[in-house]
């Protein structure tokens, strides 16, 4: 009895640090950020609650719900580019690095490889800025004028950075795979194909669908790469508004347009359940019935 | 093995949290003291300008107590993003500077309803301003309550080298502008225009400000359109989108993604014979030693009155709640003397004195941007006092309007039609 009280009381001792600072700094900000989303401060001399007025204005106020909508169009967009160029390459790259041929340069590339996750996001817009610039870059198109392309290509660039992170991921995953796992597949006569999508790829099916998940969850965490190059308005015509940039927008404010953190708070909660279901989902639904293996 | 992923499914939740986050944090400000023992009164100045921290506290303040001995200024300098919310818990707490540096149009409009500031009609330090300069700090029946310090101007900047090989003049009517742009172009050697669409701001504030008020006749129209008596769709402001349209065949290729930075690489680096440009860019225009000059928009028609647009930039005011008022009104009287106006703007290039009395400026760029103002009539921005104070607001609908024109083809017919419509959908004008 004495020694479960204890145990208890440890237990409370060392995780209640780790669990103040998770309070203070994330739970108490995302309940405050829910509740100002359910209050008018603007109106009246203090705030008033409201209900899902903010919720209904977002949704069907003619020119609020116009720019949410193309918003949320475009973060399913920026996400679609991450999850079809990002997560295939990275695995290819993951599948490189792995492979017999490589073994003494695995290191440089490796590192080379992960060199743009460490940069700046500024640097990398501003580069790609450069490099894709009609006027002394390489192509003529204006890639980043049009509103065709320039999502597209704000994507790649954010492709281009952060492909780093899938490869280490997958790496590590595939390392991981023992050796007498594959001599086995190699002396049943499999090829490198065979081998790679019959043994290797099933054996880090649970680490692809993660990688997918969080990928999704940055995306539409995303606004760093659009504000560098596009700043709070992204042109050209919102083509490359995301909901990150739509917050940030509504919520601070910006040159000609009125800070309402209200209806920034209602964005961001809105971006919150959006996550929150969707990862929940993939949790409940997909990442279950992916089979791990004990190796 | 679900509760191996456990883990992994909480730190993505709580990444997801961090973006919600942000929204929780709210900004607050530190409160400056105000002391006034002795005789000697101390006086605390706050403004958005850390960048002139040095030239306020060893040539302005200096120059001020030199001639109004007892009276010490403090400069306080909040940074620009933060200064908004700073002044209001400052104020609203008791605890604000004595003298404040009063933002232009709709935030001073709503500061002066909250009873922020003393106001100042009648006074000497409001006495050498006429009604436009002083329009931008005024409540809504037209009283002052911040003396003008500073402006900025908008022209079309070019290169005198060029103009000189092609042999052109500067151009006073829309027909010789493009006539020249023409010229220009069909020379195959040089861009005509250094203008890309890719920031629209600088669409707006550069061209469409700059070149319309000669079409919308200056201040009838951004009053007519603020009292309701005008429309975006009526002739005069078609005419002038329109004026804006016609530039679009002078642009370098892929103009659509050239930002404001481009704009001027392009200008400097003698690649480009013209650009619109505001004056706070002198500077960085001279700065790979080109001869540059100035000139305004040009007129419809040869003898139309020439319109220039005149953004206020920078006025002071002073705390209802100060407890030097003496001290303050006679540091705002000077404000408005000859002395501050031709020492303030010459500290500063591309910044100009909104007096009545002429300054000289030392930069002869700046005084070529100053005789701008001198056959003309001045005018601000169009959109920004009132007419953007809710949603949508007109000025960012302008810049995406503008972007449109040049790069999807949108009329301005279509153009100034939909401008009306979202301005008609939550502006009541004031009877």
């Amino acid at each position: 009895m004495k020694s479960t009280a204890r145990s208890y009381r440890n237990l409370i001792l060392f995780s209640a640090p780790a669990f103040v600072v998770y309070a203070g700094f994330l739970v108490i900000p995302l309940i405050a950020s829910v509740v100002l989303s359910f209050m008018d401060s603007d109106s009246g001399p203090t705030s008033v609650f409201v209900g899902f007025d903010n919720y209904v204005y977002l949704f069907t106020n003619p020119s609020t719900s116009e720019r949410f909508w193309n918003a949320l169009v475009n973060n399913f967009e920026f996400f679609a580019v991450h999850l079809i160029v990002e997560l295939p390459v990275g695995l290819l790259m993951a599948a490189l690095l792995t492979s017999s041929t490589l073994r003494r340069s695995r290191g440089v590339y490796r590192t080379l490889l992960f060199i743009p996750a460490t940069l700046s996001v500024v640097i990398v817009g501003f580069v790609w800025r450069l490099i894709i610039n009609p006027l002394w870059g390489i192509v003529q198109f204006p890639l980043l004028g049009d509103a065709n392309t320039a999502l597209p290509t704000i994507a790649l660039m954010s492709v281009w950075e952060y492909v780093g992170i899938p490869m280490i991921f997958l790496y590590t995953a595939l390392i991981a795979i023992p050796d007498d796992v594959l001599e086995a597949a190699k002396l049943d006569g499999a090829n490198a194909w065979t081998t790679f999508w019959r043994v290797k790829f099933p054996l880090i099916a649970p680490q692809f669908g993660l990688i997918a998940i969080l990928t999704y969850i940055w995306t539409f965490n995303g606004f760093d790469i659009v504000y560098a190059l596009n700043g709070s308005a992204p042109g050209p015509d919102y083509s490359t508004d995301i909901l990150g940039t739509l917050f940030y927008r509504t919520f601070f404010g910006s040159s000609g347009q009125v800070a309402n953190p209200d209806l920034g708070a209602t964005v961001a909660s809105v971006v919150f359940f959006l996550i929150l279901i969707i990862t929940a989902i993939y949790f409940a639904v997909v990442q279950r019935r992916l089979k791990s293996y004990e190796l | 093995m679900r509760s191996k992923f456990a883990p992994i499914a909480i730190t993505a939740a709580a990444a997801s949290l961090v973006l919600v986050g942000l929204a929780g944090c709210s900004s607050g400000g530190t409160p400056s003291s105000t002391d006034g023992g002795g005789d000697d009164v101390t006086l605390t100045l706050a403004t958005w300008r850390t960048e002139d921290t040095a030239m306020w506290e060893d040539e302005i303040i200096p120059a001020f107590e030199a001639s109004h001995p007892g009276i010490t200024v403090e400069y306080a300098p909040v940074g620009t993003d933060d200064y908004n919310a700073a002044m209001q818990s400052q104020i609203e707490g008791g605890t604000g500077a004595d003298l404040i540096m009063c933002r232009p149009f709709d935030v001073n409009r709503a500061w002066i309803e909250d009873g922020y500031f003393e106001p100042l009609a009648g006074t000497d330090a409001v006495k050498s301003f006429d009604e436009t300069a002083l329009a931008a700090w005024t409540d809504v029946d037209g009283n002052p309550f911040c003396v003008p310090i500073a402006s900025v101007l908008a022209g079309f900047y070019y290169n005198t080298a060029i103009f000189d090989e092609l042999g052109l003049k500067v151009p006073t009517t829309q027909a010789e502008f493009i006539d020249v742009l023409g010229t220009i172009k069909d020379s195959g050697k040089y861009t005509p225009l250094a203008l890309g669409s890719a920031d629209g701001w600088q669409l707006a504030y550069n061209v469409l400000y700059s070149m319309g008020p000669n079409y919308w006749k200056g201040e009838d129209g951004r009053l007519g359109l603020i009292d309701g008596t005008q429309k975006l769709t009526d002739p005069d402001f078609v005419a002038a989108f329109q004026a804006f349209a016609d530039l679009k065949p002078y642009l370098p290729d892929g103009y659509e993604s050239l930002t404001y930075e481009d704009m001027m690489q392009l200008f400097t680096l003698g690649k480009a014979a013209i650009i619109p440009d505001g004056s706070w860019d002198i500077s960085a225009a001279t700065a790979t030693g080109l001869d540059v000059d100035v000139f305004g928009a040009p007129v419809a028609e040869a003898g139309d009155q020439r319109y220039q647009q005149e953004m206020p930039d920078q006025g002071i005011g002073m705390n209802a709640k100060s407890t030097h008022k003496e001290a303050a009104q006679e540091f705002l009287d000077w404000l408005a003397t000859p002395e501050f106006q031709s020492l303030y703007v010459n500290k500063l290039p591309g910044f100009f004195s909104m007096g009545t009395e002429a300054v000289t400026y030392d930069n002869e760029l700046a005084q070529k941007f100053a005789d701008l103002k001198t056959d003309a009539k001045l005018t601000p921005r169009l959109a920004l006092d009132r007419l953007s104070a809710g949603t949508p607001p007109l000025d960012d609908e302008i810049w995406v309007a503008l972007q449109n024109m040049y790069n999807s083809g949108l009329s301005a017919e279509d153009a100034t039609a939909e401008l009306q419509a979202g301005l008609d959908s939550w502006y009541k004008p004031a009877q």
